[in-house]
């Protein structure tokens, strides 16, 4: 047990005094289980998207950047998506994706549209190597009507692809690409 | 040997042995003590001190995780969708997107059937004054050069909005500066 001796008794009172460690115990006991109550675990997370506004022309700028090529994710179809690489208005390669849903709870998924964006970027993807600072656009088309857990969902289908990036030395797995959302 | 006395106790080679001390006492644990016998002893000291230390860290760790708002308020006419390949939230202004209003850090800012009822993808203004004035209130508070605003925001949109409105707010908050835009899910098990 802990205690404290000072030594010498000379006096009547007693000058050694132990420290009650069991009421302490106590509190701690008291004060972890409030904290672990009130911990909050978070479920939340986030899905990124890039909206590169167009701004106006740069007075130094004399030749147009190269066009680099884009992923157009398709989906207004009701029954297939479409993947079209496009280097500027040139469309490339189409692809066709049959639309096929998978339930999740209330929620939807597209692994068959996961798989064939991956296929895609290793084939045609322009940004692969882990140095490589740019990424990937990949711009989705939508009908407006479409609810937006269909919107998630080929969201995180495209999200399925990801690259090695090196940051400070350090390598990470990151998405391959940035997706924005079309105009039309 | 005939005629020769016997010895006394006190000088015969093997001596009688004589009486020992508390061996006569009935109690067997003291004979057993007193016969250095030996044996484990019973009692023990439970160790209260690593007990108080291991306690004390695990006060420290959840003291450290310990949030007093809670995680970020989610607005209770808002149903997240689901995602697998989410990456952890952070810290932005938030504007929640519900199937008739929009939302600013809980003030309103435009309405969902405006946009429905227009039918066509439109700049919301009351969102983009909102989040223009927050923009200069941040360049406010962080006058340094050094420091470009991030343009950070985060969307918490209903699963039932339809894309139309997702567009609207979304290059509305793109024109008002905010172009790193993302959408808040809840996590999906892999």
């Amino acid at each position: 047990m802990a205690g404290i001796d000072v030594g010498g008794h000379g006096g009547k009172r007693s000058s050694n005094h132990e420290i009650p460690l069991i009421p302490f115990i106590d509190f701690l006991l008291c004060l972890v289980m409030f904290l672990l109550v009130t911990a909050v675990w978070s479920q939340m997370a986030r899905i990124e998207a890039d909206a590169k506004v167009p701004g106006p022309p740069k007075d130094d700028q004399t030749v147009d950047p190269p066009k680099e090529k884009e992923l157009h994710v398709e989906m207004r179809g009701e029954r297939k998506f479409q993947l079209i690489w496009k280097e500027g208005t040139t469309v490339v390669n189409t692809i066709d994706v049959d639309r096929k849903e998978v339930p999740v709870n209330e929620d939807v998924t597209y692994p068959d549209l996961g798989k064939k964006i991956e296929a895609e970027w290793k084939t045609n993807g322009s940004h692969r190597a882990p140095a490589d600072k740019k990424f990937d656009r990949a711009i989705l088309h939508t009908d407006n009507s479409t609810e937006f857990k269909h919107v998630v969902a080929v969201l995180d289908a495209i999200y399925v692809t990801t690259r090695e990036f090196s940051v400070g030395g350090k390598a990470e797995q990151v998405p391959a690409f940035q997706v924005t959302f079309a105009t039309d | 040997m005939s005629g020769t006395k016997p010895l006394s106790r006190f000088h015969q080679p093997i001596s009688v042995p004589g009486r020992r001390l508390l061996h006569g006492l009935r109690l067997e644990f003291v004979q057993k003590k007193a016969a250095g016998g030996g044996g484990r002893a019973v009692n023990t000291e439970i160790p209260l001190i690593p007990f108080i230390d291991f306690l004390l860290c695990i006060v420290l760790f959840l003291l450290a995780s310990f949030s007093a708002s809670g995680e970020l308020p989610i607005d209770k006419n808002v149903k997240l969708p689901a995602a697998q390949n989410a990456i952890d939230m952070m810290e932005a202004p938030v504007v929640a997107v519900t199937t008739t209003q929009i939302l600013v850090d809980g003030i309103p800012a435009g309405s969902t059937r405006a946009i429905m009822e227009a039918n066509r993808m439109q700049k919301v203004e009351e969102l983009a004054e909102i989040l223009k004035n927050k923009r200069e209130l941040w360049k406010q508070i962080h006058p340094s050069p050094n420091e470009p605003f991030p343009g950070n925001v985060i969307l918490q949109v209903d699963r039932r909005v339809p894309a139309l409105v997702v567009k609207s707010v979304f290059q509305t908050a793109a024109f008002a500066g905010y172009p790193a835009v993302s959408f808040m899910v809840s996590r999906m098990g892999k």
